[in-house]
């Protein structure tokens, strides 16, 4: 056993405790309780057998490697550029604990106050924390943080409006976090454009919050999205979901009203990792700070003036303030995040602004080439996209998806697993790894597949 | 000292990309969405990133840096196959909304961990979606939540936590919806079973303890507590951060729990990354296990009409249980971490036994040495720190209480804790759990020589030996000094101001 460095040395050190066995150690458990006999688990295996078996089970799962995919809906294939994932194996980043004693954290502090400001600078908003599980979990808390912030003056009490594209998945999610504080959640309306509907969202006034993404879950950018501040005023938070990447081009949405912007940040700095570990964004103005959940770094300086970084703000947190506290978070993604902040760091604002244009392209490329596809329909072409959208099929998409894996395309989501009555709708993916080949290829088998089916 | 955004580089030095699928004039962007100024990411080129993050990780403490005795975390090496599993393209490009068929070799690994962490634990059934020990104990409470709702028992609203808990139980509980009822320790700082019954009745919902308990004693009438909760119907939930001591000696289940969470990076060994990622599955028993989250993983024999993926005769499926609470993260979990904590549990095997032994015979042997130094030692250390708890035995940690050197002299735990940083350790956890006064908790986990544990105990009695003025200003050999905390908290500087501001 090659983990254990006292293996063989037991007897010298009972010796010293004066013990004769291990078992006297375990001797304070009552033998009512005792474990009977062995562990029925199989047997050691040397590290060699293990990378054995590894490589041959993870090597059995199919990815967007063996496959071309065009498969987003919330999880975006992208580059990690090599240094990341040099530079993330350090040990000191990769085996250090939560940075409770500063003055030999200083390296983790500072990368990660600099990652605060990354998602500052990109979501428009003050304050950053070090992040949450994923943008699932950042939206539930944003949620919960909104009404601990706004219940008291609000006329819907406990009352939080949210799309209703949000997809099941992320749904049950805010769902569950929600229902202990006892929030109701309202949906609001879409227009058959795929808009949120501005005459609708009247009656999320006097709310707690309200929660939209941009893009939207099927990747539709909403200019409407900027004026629900004006609508719903000061009392009710506009949380704002967000695919880190389109912030590149698209306008920050603290510059458009949002007090809370999440997201999955997964696109910066991670691949898609089988969906964790990934990071949630959870980014908001002052009003929210002593409200928020997370680890918050601050800077200040230490007893010989030098600059010096620390946790803050950890009267909100568990460890302090015990059920009373804002969040129950103590383990986080930071080691995600920091994945993040080196991406971020070899970016720059130009490099952003490209990564975005190319997702913008390729996406762009990808609808243009589908539309010529006689028979397939694109719903919401009026509309600008980012990354995703929508394709109707003159046959089941559920179907569609079968032949097109058999041919070895993941064609993306049958968004009948999302919402009722959407059949024939498929929601398709590109992003800046897309090549001109990989679209063409899904277009001429999307075109086998329907002459098939339209000469059956 | 220099920070990220300080640096002049040419913006989009860092990075080359491939030119874009269509020209830039030609792509169609929403001009009322469009942003007008770029975020001020840093401007660093390639070499300039590789520097600057090199050297703040020089400026970091972890395990590969030393020893890292942090009571509660089960600070343990980190076998470096374990990265190389999780960097395999079948995890890391892997989708979770993709095909069963696409990933049957992840379910298999993901089914293996199920079993294993179940028979570990004495639990039936197993969810390994919850992301961290936090999130274990919300989504087990919200099982057991479910559960009383689907037998009428809604009256239920109260969760009954020892003053000793992890802050995580209180806070997980509360968000649930939960009354918290916190029950004192005894002096002796195990279980107080008469605090237990003056509190239980029938709106208990659940009592959360973890075993061996936060001074790192096992409790010795955990059962009895078991009984008591369950006799009033309520049900009892194990905080799995204590895991590490018990493996193939006890199970939670044995002693009457019907839920748990593990810390896989805890236990497991997934690194913790400088404050996560981690991962903290949860087992339960079998009345619990209709409300556990979507999906679990199953298996059946392979049918003809399969395709053969595996050289095994298994099929492996994603189902959901019949009266799930859902999700609680929105795609598997940390299935990265489960696949860090597989290639762990495959290098013990059935010999995760002699893991929790090590860790335990450290932890005495460290407690031993630390609180019996030898006669020439003891003449130099002025006033002598206290146990924590007079058990004759501790488990995977112990604690020592500095209250009788504040008495004397003035120095406190954290006095203490800041002077083994000045050694080159990472300071045990202070002031945690609060029923020790000036407490500091060691865990040394099975993964120290018994020579860096002697070399420990030297050390810290030299600690001991300083006077209050030396450590009072320690430490004195780390990059930053001691940092000021009321500052940072009073004066936030929560991101870089840019010049422009």
């Amino acid at each position: 056993m090659d983990q254990l460095p006292n293996l063989g040395r037991e007897p010298e050190m009972l010796k010293i405790i004066g013990l004769d066995s291990i078992d006297e150690l375990f001797s304070d458990i009552p033998s009512e309780v005792r474990f009977p006999g062995k562990l029925p688990l199989r047997n050691p295996q040397s590290e060699e057998e293990i990378l054995r078996d590894a490589r041959m089970l993870l090597g059995a799962n199919v990815t967007s490697k063996n496959k071309i995919s065009f498969l987003g809906a919330g999880l975006y294939r992208n580059f990690v550029p090599s240094l990341v994932g040099q530079l993330i194996g350090r040990g000191e980043f990769l085996t250090a604990y939560t940075p409770y004693q500063p003055e030999v954290s200083q390296g983790m502090l500072q990368a990660m106050w600099e990652f605060q400001t990354m998602i500052s600078e990109l979501t428009g908003l003050p304050i950053s924390n070090v992040s949450v599980y994923d943008g699932s979990t950042a939206v539930a808390e944003a949620i919960t943080c909104s009404v601990r912030v706004h219940n008291k003056k609000a006329t819907q009490k406990d009352t939080v409006y949210v799309s209703e594209l949000i997809p099941p998945h992320r749904y049950s999610v805010i769902e569950n976090y929600t229902q202990g504080g006892g929030i109701n959640i309202k949906k609001l309306k879409h227009d058959d454009n795929g808009l949120i509907d501005l005459d609708d969202l009247s009656n999320a006034n006097g709310s707690c919050a309200v929660y939209v993404e941009q893009p939207n879950p099927i990747g539709i950018l909403d200019g409407g999205i900027t004026k629900i501040k004006e609508i719903i005023g000061d009392s009710t938070a506009l949380i704002v979901g967000v695919q880190p990447t389109s912030l590149g081009v698209l306008e920050a949405p603290g510059n458009y009203g949002a007090d809370i912007v999440v997201g999955e940040g997964q696109p910066l700095g991670v691949g898609i990792t089988g969906g964790g570990p990934i990071y949630g964004i959870f980014a908001c103005s002052k009003k929210y700070l002593r409200q928020m959940p997370g680890r918050i770094v601050g800077k200040s300086v230490d007893d010989r003036d030098q600059t010096a970084f620390c946790l803050t703000l950890s009267t909100r947190e568990q460890h302090i303030r015990r059920h009373r506290a804002t969040s129950n978070l103590c383990t986080n993604e930071t080691l995600i995040a920091l994945m993040g902040a080196m991406h971020m760091s070899l970016l720059g604002p130009k490099g952003i602004e490209k990564l975005a244009l190319r997702n913008f392209a390729a996406r762009q490329l990808l609808e243009e080439k589908i539309s010529e596809i006689d028979g397939v329909v694109i719903p919401y072409s009026e509309s600008n996209h980012y990354n995703e959208f929508v394709i109707r099929l003159p046959m089941n998409a559920q179907k569609a998806l079968d032949w097109l894996d058999d041919n070895g395309i993941i064609g993306g989501i049958a968004l009948s697993n999302w919402y009722s009555g959407r059949e024939n709708d498929l929601l398709i993916c590109a992003t800046d790894q897309t090549t001109l080949h990989e679209i063409e290829t899904f277009k001429l088998k999307l075109e086998e597949l329907l002459r098939g089916f339209n000469d059956e | 000292m220099s920070n990220v955004f300080e640096f002049e580089g040419i913006d989009g030095m860092g990075y080359s990309q491939p030119d874009l699928l269509i020209e830039k004039s030609k792509i169609k962007l929403p001009s009322d969405l469009v942003r007008k100024e770029l975020p001020r990411l840093p401007l660093l080129s390639e070499p300039e990133v590789v520097r600057h993050y090199t050297w703040l990780s020089t400026r970091n403490f972890g395990i590969d840096t030393g020893f890292y005795p942090l009571g509660s975390c089960t600070m343990k090496h980190n076998p470096r196959v374990n990265e190389v599993i999780a960097a395999l393209p079948g995890i890391a490009e892997l989708h979770p909304l993709q095909n069963e068929s696409h990933q049957q070799g992840l379910l298999s690994i993901m089914f293996e961990m199920q079993e294993m962490l179940g028979i570990c634990a004495g639990m039936d059934t197993v969810s390994l979606q919850p992301v961290a020990g936090a999130q274990g104990e919300f989504t087990a409470i919200r099982c057991i939540q479910e559960y009383h709702k689907s037998i009428g028992e809604t009256h239920r609203n109260k969760v009954i936590v020892p003053d000793s808990a992890h802050g995580t139980n209180p806070a997980s509980a509360a968000m649930c919806g939960y009354e918290i009822i916190e029950i004192p320790s005894r002096e002796d700082g195990l279980l107080d079973l008469d605090a237990l019954k003056s509190v239980v009745g029938d709106d208990t919902a659940a009592m959360m303890i973890t075993n061996p308990n936060t001074l790192g004693i096992f409790e010795p009438e955990i059962s009895k507590a078991a009984e008591i909760v369950h006799s009033a119907g309520g049900q009892m939930y194990y905080d799995g951060a204590n895991f590490n001591a018990i493996l193939g000696k006890t199970t939670p289940g044995l002693m009457g729990f019907d839920a748990v969470h593990y810390n896989l990076h805890k236990t497991f060994s997934q690194p913790h990354g400088g404050g996560g990622p981690g991962s903290g599955p949860i087992g339960v028993k079998s009345h619990l296990a209709p409300f556990l989250p979507t999906p679990l993983v199953t298996r059946r024999k392979r049918k003809e009409s399969d395709k053969v993926v595996l050289d095994d005769d298994w099929w492996y499926m994603l189902i959901e249980p019949s009266k799930s609470i859902g999700k609680v993260q929105q795609w598997m979990g940390n299935v990265g971490a489960v696949v860090r904590s597989w290639a762990f549990y495959r290098r013990y095997g059935f010999q995760l036994e002699k893991m929790s032994e090590h860790a335990v015979l450290n932890a005495n042997y460290l407690r031993h040495k630390i609180m019996n130094p030898d006669v020439n030692t003891l003449d130099t250390i002025p006033i002598m720190p206290s146990e924590g708890s007079e058990a004759k035995f501790c488990k995977h940690e112990f604690t020592i209480s500095a209250l009788p050197l504040k008495e004397q002299s003035g120095i406190t735990a954290m006095d203490i804790a800041k002077g083994l940083l000045d050694k080159g350790y990472m300071a045990p956890t202070v002031y945690f759990p609060l029923v020790v006064p000036e407490c500091l908790m060691i865990e040394p986990t099975e993964t120290e020589s018994k020579k860096t544990l002697d070399t420990f105990a030297t050390k810290f009695h030299e600690v001991l030996a300083e006077d209050y003025e030396t450590l009072h200003k320690a430490p004195i050999t780390t990059h930053v000094g001691r940092v000021n905390e009321v500052q940072a908290a009073r004066n936030l500087v929560l991101k870089y101001e840019f010049e422009d501001q």
